[in-house]
């Protein structure tokens, strides 16, 4: 019995394992006639942070989720019987560390990658040999000779390599609630600590920034570079070794300390999970040093009159600035220099491995062309264009753009690891060495503190 | 020729899933990703691990974590377990609800505690932040600095931080230690313990000397449990505190999480692997070995 009941469960494996082994490819002669009619397209697999297939109006990546679900039919009735666009979805957090464990194992790559160079992954990527030099095909394309050359160097890896196609620019400013500031958004250090004690005085904080450690110190690129770039300092001698203890650094730091110590930052702005904004959204703070594409996520938002912008998406930020109620400034600057900021771009790369680097290329050339240009630009990259002659159309001649463009005009923006090999590793020291200077121990050394990490950064260079 | 075939498949499960990645993490540990490929490093990556200011701090970390886990949730674990095996009415429905914790994911109680206490709006910040009940200025948890050290650069006293991500640590894994530390109580004979009390011991002689020796395996059970988790967990540090406020909950495991998949320092995370995981072994060995001559004690 018990053996009849061993062949019978043996006979019902071996049908489950045919049943799941894949179907033996159809002979020339099976095919079907729709088949030999229209080739196949092949499929051009992408890696996006955003989900075609997420329809929630509530998710953070609504408008690039709307964006792609637009698109892909456009792409491939452009591309009918080449290209059939299958979009993977990523978090946007882990998107790196996914890429280079694929292409480091030999696993699936995608034919191209939607990154951004805030992170600094270019020199991630570079030292784990994860993204094609693009730049021999870029120089050949029309449209290369009309892309910002900043935006260029910031896809160009140390070895002068092109690692990304900047497609869309993203610098930072100040978001201003103007009734806080009705004299202007101060210009220098010390006209701000003025206005900030005046703020205090009515229960306000002037500002509100990313003060945490969250994120691996994702807040190193935000405020904390708008405010050492416009104190004149750096992170980096341009050589790839770090320097931080610089006189301007430490000035730097010493207006940091004073805001927070002085209670002219909220405690939230420390509490991590971008947590910061809320001060804002409410108007208890008078200003955001951010990056542009904040203004998808800042909502919904209360006007220090108590006017409510309540859609609870990106037009509310757009609402308030046409009304009048943000506006966009530079950050102040130390005597003698001009207001700092961060700037990266989002764009396109290839992966080592990919199947289908002509499809990569095709998807490029179409999303830099005028009808399709603007649109991924406003939309999933969040930015400005870095095609300069995108810049003209109509669609960047809103009160958002105009005032954003009038802001980085006046500002001296540069990415923030300049020639860091190892930004991410730098990006946690230097936001966990300013947090304990500016908020755990405002008694501590500032100089010998940030000698010391700059040491501990450079023993492995 | 059969016993080899009847084993080989749980060998070869173990071969790839146990030993090929620990042979992996090993060669890792001892190379470097440069542009032009793998580059073999030596011990490099265990002597820039040791020098890295964050790490000895995130021993500490993590001393101090364990210790504040394992304790409290022994201890608490215990107590509850005592007052279930009292035969209670209603213990069944106790027992279920006790248990609500243990099958909520660890990301989800991270959110969940960490909801409770954001400044300004979490739901008990406006009893924390009442500096009439925590003078001078209120306490805001993911936020309030630790306190100076009291001896040389070890964390002790603990952020507010920290505190919290124990008790928050300790009630999710508190019903497992309850039901494990309930069921040995209950296998405990009855005489043994009516014995004890006809020969005058009273109810804290009674856990001292005859409840505790004889769960003694099981509370060494439970000890390796904890300190398993307590080691290598990283969901509840990830979404309750990120390692902040600045680095003070930065413990370990976290600091793996960080090197490997948000630094992308795949060598020295894997040294940092290797250096935990013999930290978890000597825990283990160590463990065993005091149980061992607390049995031949008893």
């Amino acid at each position: 019995m018990q053996r009849t009941w061993t062949l019978w469960f043996l006979g019902v494996l071996s049908l489950l394992l045919a049943a799941c082994a894949a179907a033996p490819p159809a002979t020339e002669g099976e095919a079907t006639e729709s088949e030999a009619a229209a080739p196949a397209a092949q499929d051009f697999v992408t890696w996006y942070q955003y989900d075609e297939k997420n329809e929630d109006p509530a998710s953070d990546e609504r408008v690039g989720n709307q964006y792609l679900r637009d698109t892909i039919p456009l792409f491939n009735e452009a591309f009918a019987g080449k290209w059939n666009w299958v979009n993977q979805p990523k978090a946007w957090d882990r998107m790196s560390a996914e890429i280079i464990a694929a292409v480091q194992s030999g696993g699936d790559v995608p034919d191209l990658y939607e990154m951004g160079t805030g992170g600094g992954d270019v020199g991630v990527f570079y030292r784990n040999g994860v993204m094609q030099d693009l730049r021999p095909w870029a120089e050949a394309q029309p449209w290369y000779s009309e892309m910002d050359p900043s935006a260029l160097a910031a896809c160009t890896g140390p070895d002068g390599g092109l690692y990304c196609i900047p497609i869309a620019e993203r610098p930072h400013l100040v978001y201003v609630w103007a009734d806080r500031f009705p004299n202007g958004y101060p210009k220098t250090p010390e006209a701000f600590l003025v206005e900030a004690e005046r703020l205090k005085a009515e229960g306000l904080y002037a500002m509100t920034f990313l003060g945490s450690t969250a994120f691996d110190g994702t807040g190193t690129t935000r405020a904390v570079w708008t405010t050492v770039s416009s104190f004149g300092g750096k992170f980096d001698d341009g050589a790839g070794a770090m320097t931080l203890n610089t006189p301007a650094n430490i000035a730097a730091i010493e207006f940091l300390r004073t805001v927070v110590q002085s209670d002219y930052a909220p405690e939230i702005a420390f509490a991590g999970n971008f947590q910061e904004e809320e001060a804002f959204k409410d108007a208890s703070a008078g200003s955001f040093p951010t990056g542009l594409f904040g203004y998808r996520y800042i909502n919904p938002l209360t006007a220090p009159d108590g006017t409510q912008y309540s859609k609870g998406n990106e037009e509310d930020m757009l609402d308030a600035i046409a009304a009048g109620d943000v506006v966009l400034t530079p950050f102040l600057a130390a005597e003698g220099q001009k207001p700092g900021c961060e700037i990266s771009v989002t764009g396109f790369a290839i992966p080592v491995g990919a199947q289908n680097p002509e499809a990569a290329y095709d998807y490029i050339n179409w999303i830099l062309t005028p009808e399709q240009n603007a649109d991924w630009v406003l939309r999933p990259g969040a930015g400005f264009p870095a095609l300069q002659s995108t810049r003209q159309s109509e669609q960047f001649q809103t009160p958002f753009y105009q005032q954003a463009s009038e802001a980085i005009s006046a500002s001296a923006c540069s990415p923030w690891s300049g020639s860091l090999e190892r930004p991410l590793e730098a990006q946690k020291l230097i936001m966990n060495v300013v947090y304990k200077l500016i908020k755990e121990d405002p008694s501590a050394d500032i100089a010998a503190e940030l000698q010391a990490v700059e040491d501990e950064y450079n023993a492995a260079n | 020729m059969l016993p080899f075939w009847l084993i080989f498949p749980t060998v070869a499960v173990l071969l790839a899933i146990q030993v090929y990645p620990a042979l992996y993490t090993i060669w890792l540990s001892l190379h470097e990703r440069q542009p032009a490929g793998w580059e073999w490093v030596g011990p490099r990556n265990f002597d820039r691990l040791f020098k890295m200011g964050l790490f000895g701090e995130s021993v500490g970390h993590t001393a101090l974590f364990l210790v504040g886990y394992t304790g409290l949730t022994l201890l608490l674990g215990f107590f509850i377990a005592l007052l279930l095996n009292r035969k209670l009415k209603l213990s069944g429905l106790y027992v279920t609800l006790l248990f609500i914790p243990w099958v909520i994911a660890d990301i989800i109680v991270g959110i969940v505690f960490r909801l409770l206490v954001v400044p300004d709006y979490g739901l008990l910040a406006g009893i924390l932040q009442n500096p009439a009940l925590f003078p001078p200025e209120g306490l805001s948890v993911l936020t309030a600095s630790r306190a100076a050290a009291w001896v040389g650069d070890f964390p002790f006293p603990p952020a507010p931080a920290m505190i919290y991500l124990i008790l928050a640590s300790t009630w999710k894994a508190l019903p497992f230690i309850i039901l494990l530390l309930l069921a040995a109580m209950q296998t405990v004979s009855a005489e043994v313990i009516e014995s004890s009390r006809i020969d005058g011991a009273n109810s804290s002689q009674v856990v001292r000397h005859i409840l505790v020796p004889l769960m003694l395996p099981t509370l060494v059970v439970a000890l390796f449990s904890l300190t398993l988790s307590g080691m290598n967990g990283v969901g509840m540090v990830f979404s309750l505190t990120g390692g902040g406020p600045g680095s003070s909950t930065e413990v370990l495991s976290y600091m793996l999480y960080t090197l490997g998949w948000r630094q992308l320092e795949f060598g020295r995370a894997a040294a940092l692997a290797l250096l935990i995981a013999a930290i978890n072994w000597l825990l283990i060995l160590g463990t065993l070995r005091v149980t061992r001559l607390e049995e031949r004690n008893v």
